[in-house]
């Protein structure tokens, strides 16, 4: 690629692929604060995970859950930025060109996500009921015919493979995007973006199928009995959302620093909250449909799933995911004003990370604990994990143009209004 | 409001990104009006009443089939005992799927900015309601005591009677009948500006005084455009969320049973996905024979046609994707009837209905990759059509395979429809085409006034270089700027 200088040294690497490139950009897409404030919240995300380890050893199991629910909320945070960046090349999308370079900068995280994930490999055993031998076993008194049929798909070496799969996949689709966005910063070649809408055609399709697949893996597994065909769908309608959140808090943050003034408007602001608003919908019928139907079918094996998170106090926590992940931002977010006012859209943003995260609390934790607890894991791993992914989007905001500045649609972008 | 278009800091470098523009041909605004309204004030053409008759013809076949049905009963259908719901059901879901596609490019692509929309709105909306006719049709003729229809409803009675509030054949019936009163209204909001427009071409006393009722008064004033502007994104905003939430219903039918394959969760977002691809599919196959019998090729472009083909291959790999998805989870769940149900869909006595499915909804829309046939005229004919082969067989899959082996193999039967089926769905048809075909004779098939605003000279900086000495400040006028925002600025 030309003008572009590939990154040698293999830590760096994963950080950012690519040589800085801001000097060369447009003085009012210049990342302003200092070069090294990305460390800070690497730096506070690190000793959140080191804190973490001490429960590690001391509470294995409860750790391992715990960090689990912070790593795929970041992952699916960074599914939502690639689904996000696809859909935007795809329908040639001109009001976003503003913000894109945020989900863009998102989207390299998962070759970073990949190497977080491997503490979850030494916990496989006390996440995933189905790693244990003995269910496979005929003459074990724990044997589990329903498990034991499903062998051929719930097994280490095939999940294994599978994640490493859908991580290799997602990562090279980050890479093309992310780079050829770059490079497009430098020498604006008008090929670009056809490339992009190539890449996003077949990368929409692969990313769409692993999706749905790594949610049936890392989270429907959690209880190898259960099953839902729709759960690969809800994973992705939260994470469609979250990226909606968090793609106009960074903006928000970057603004309230001094950068993008006048490039990033109250109507880009407007947009994000109306997907934002559409996807706690879009959420919200797919999480009614799936416990209505189940609910209304009353078949023992799928009941199961809502039975544990609707008694011993895990109906409190249910009832919180529906009122705090729909109703309320349902209300709020409904009215054109609270999309253009920043405080109120912003404190929303914050909110629905937090529920997304909940939500996969939600999901995972009533499986460990019969009745709800709170752990002080939960949230050292969660900032831990966040904390290490929002300080590698800020290094790569900081190398590089603040928006895609030779984007052929970015006068259109600017220019952008609501009418 | 801090756009870009006074604040002079953020710039951008390129601009080499020029759209072809969605009429072709350049044509004024009154060549619009012309080429539209024509086709209602002309004499009659001998085709249409060629068309008309046919399609009459097999209305009439609807008629007799629904009169010798009610005169015998639900018996003359193939039913049998596992198999209680066959054509009938089928019919019903394939037309309700079918009338999906209007208020989607009505409300949800209006929502999305899609401007390329208003050439085809107009139809596609009218086909919805005509659609979402013929299926209204099919449960209320399945419920045998037809006197009886109006038990459905809830209202206060002497009997003391409800309605079962707990079947989702009640919800159907909200659902169903809510989303027609709302696509009606759109349509006809959409359709008062263009009412007027014939209105004041008219000739005849009559067809003068007709339409002046039917426009309800309209002047083009200022206000009214105002109003009306309001009121359609109104009635996009309400509309949006029932194109999820009637076919999610329709799915709930189904899904809320136990019976295997009817039963999971997937059901809702995958009938909307298929209800889209249906409808889709019968928009393109009606537009590109309107568009060429009535010289529409510069307003319904091929760039529009390829737009649509482009939703038809995203909605139809949904729909792929859930085939296979609901066959994972099948296996992947371990309950034996769930597994049976699946293959013996695909292994079956009715495979052949399966993979005639499988073949036309996820394998024939994968030619839209290629640029080449998805610009092809000819070729998205015949993919239009075989779509429409494809969702009916879905349906046919999802009822008929479900239900002719249950849990119980004694009750095993198979299933074949009786000539009354057969013709009852042929006559649907005719009544579809019989609306649509008056529809077009009688209405202004494009939105006359929609369209006039996407051309370029609706842009109030297109005469900016053209130099026909209006008033406008050059210095606000962005090159490249989104010809609303900069209306915007200016007023």
């Amino acid at each position: 690629m030309s003008n572009l200088i590939k990154q040698r040294n293999p830590i760096a690497w994963l950080l950012d692929p690519v040589e800085p490139t801001a000097d060369q950009a447009d003085a009012s897409y210049r990342f302003d604060w200092s070069p090294t404030a990305w460390l800070l919240p690497i730096g506070l995300g690190t000793a959140a995970l080191v804190v973490s380890a001490v429960g590690w050893a001391t509470e294995a199991q409860q750790f391992f859950f715990s960090y689990l629910v912070g790593w795929i909320f970041c992952v699916s945070l960074a599914l939502g930025g690639l689904f996000f960046v696809l859909i935007q090349h795809l329908t040639q999308a001109r009001w976003s060109v503003v913000v894109r370079r945020i989900p863009e900068a998102l989207i390299w995280s998962f070759p970073v996500l990949a190497i977080l994930g491997i503490p979850l490999l030494f916990g496989l055993h006390d996440l995933y009921h189905w790693t244990h031998a003995d269910l496979f076993d005929p003459a074990s008194p724990s044997y589990d015919a329903v498990i034991a049929a499903k062998e051929s798909y719930l097994n280490i070496p095939f999940f294994l493979g599978r994640a490493a799969f859908y991580f290799l996949l997602w990562s090279t689709i980050s890479y093309k995007l992310y780079t050829l966005s770059i490079r497009q910063d430098v020498d604006g070649d008008p090929q670009i973006p056809a490339l992009q809408r190539k890449t996003s055609a077949w990368g929409l399709v692969l990313v769409s199928i692993t999706t749905a697949f790594s949610g049936f893996d890392f989270l429907m597994s959690l209880d190898p009995h259960w099953f839902s065909t729709i759960f690969g769908v809800y994973f992705f309608a939260g994470s469609f959302m979250s990226i909606m959140a968090f793609t106009a808090l960074v903006a928000m943050i970057l603004q309230k620093a001094g950068m993008l003034q006048g490039t990033v408007t109250t109507e880009h602001y407007q947009d994000l909250g109306k997907f934002l608003f559409g996807f706690v919908v879009f959420w919200a019928y797919i999480a009614f449909s799936q416990y209505m139907l189940i609910w209304y079918a009353n078949m023992p094996e799928e009941t199961l799933f809502y039975r544990h998170r609707l008694e011993n106090g895990w109906e409190t926590y249910s009832a919180v995911l529906l009122i705090a992940h729909f109703l309320i931002p349902f209300i709020v977010l409904i009215s054109r004003s609270a999309k253009r006012f920043i405080p109120v859209l912003g404190f929303m943003c914050v909110w629905m990370l937090v529920m997304h995260w909940f939500d996969f609390f939600w999901l995972a934790m009533p499986v460990l604990h019969e009745h709800p607890s709170f752990h002080l894991l939960d949230l050292s791993t969660a900032v831990g994990l966040f904390g290490i992914v929002s300080g590698t989007v800020l290094y790569r905001l900081s190398r590089h143009s603040l928006v895609p500045e030779k984007d052929p649609n970015l006068g259109k972008s600017l220019a952008f209004t609501n009418s | 409001m801090n756009t870009a278009n006074t604040d002079i800091a953020p710039t951008s470098d390129v601009d080499y990104h020029v759209d072809d523009p969605l009429v072709q041909g350049n044509p004024t605004f009154h060549e619009i009006t012309e080429l539209v309204s024509y086709h209602t004030e002309k004499k009659t053409p001998l085709a249409w009443w060629g068309a008309f008759g046919i399609a009459s013809g097999l209305l009439m076949v609807l008629l007799v089939m629904v009169a010798y049905l009610f005169w015998n009963g639900i018996g003359v259908w193939g039913l049998n005992n596992p198999v209680g719901w066959g054509f009938a059901i089928v019919n019903f879901v394939f037309w309700v799927g079918i009338g999906h596609a209007g208020t989607l490019i009505s409300a949800i692509l209006f929502l999305f900015r899609q401007k390329w929309r208003t050439a085809i709105n107009r139809s596609a909306e009218a086909m919805t309601l005509f659609a979402v006719m013929c299926a209204l049709i099919f449960p209320t003729i399945h419920v045998g005591r037809i006197w009886a229809i109006y038990w459905t409803l809830p209202y206060p009675n002497q009997m003391a009677m409800w309605p079962q509030f707990k079947s989702p054949l009640l919800w159907d019936v909200f659902a169903v009948s809510v989303y027609f009163m709302v696509s009606i209204m759109f349509w006809y909001v959409g359709l008062i500006p263009d009412l007027a427009t014939l209105r004041d071409r008219a000739t005849r006393k009559l067809r003068q005084k007709v339409l002046g009722v039917m426009a309800m008064g309209w002047t083009g004033a200022n206000r009214h455009w105002r109003n009306y502007e309001k009121a359609y994104l109104l009635l996009a905003a309400l509309a949006t969320p029932l194109v999820l939430s009637v076919h999610s219903v329709v799915s709930f039918d189904f899904a809320v049973s136990i019976v295997p394959g009817w039963h999971t969760t997937i059901f809702p977002p995958y009938f909307v996905a298929g209800a889209i691809f249906s409808g889709f599919a019968m928009v393109m196959t009606l537009m590109i024979v309107a568009r060429k019998v009535f010289g529409l090729q510069n307003i319904i472009t091929v760039n529009h046609l390829e737009k649509m083909n482009l939703i038809i291959l995203l909605t139809g790999s949904m729909v792929g994707f859930a085939y296979i998805t609901e066959f994972f989870i099948a296996w992947y769940s371990g309950v034996l009837y769930e597994q049976y149900a699946f293959s013996n869909r695909a292994f079956g006595p009715y495979a052949w209905a399966y993979w005639i499915m499988m073949s036309c909804n996820l394998l024939f829309p994968q030619f839209f990759w290629f640029k080449r046939l998805r610009r092809s005229v000819p070729f998205m004919f015949v993919i239009s059509i075989l779509v429409n082969v494809g969702m009916w067989f879905e349906r046919f899959v999802i009822v008929v395979i479900s239900l002719h082996r249950d849990y119980l193999p004694s009750a095993w039967d198979y299933y074949s429809p009786t000539f009354v089926d057969i013709l009852t769905l042929l006559g649907s048809f005719g009544l579809f085409f019989t609306m649509f075909l008056l529809f077009l004779r009688f209405f202004p098939m494009v939105a006359v006034a929609e369209v006039k605003a996407i051309l370029p000279q609706s842009d109030p900086h297109f005469y900016d270089h053209s130099g026909d000495g209006q008033l406008v400040d050059h210095d606000l006028a962005v090159s490249g700027g989104e010809a609303s925002g900069e209306r915007a600025e200016i007023n």
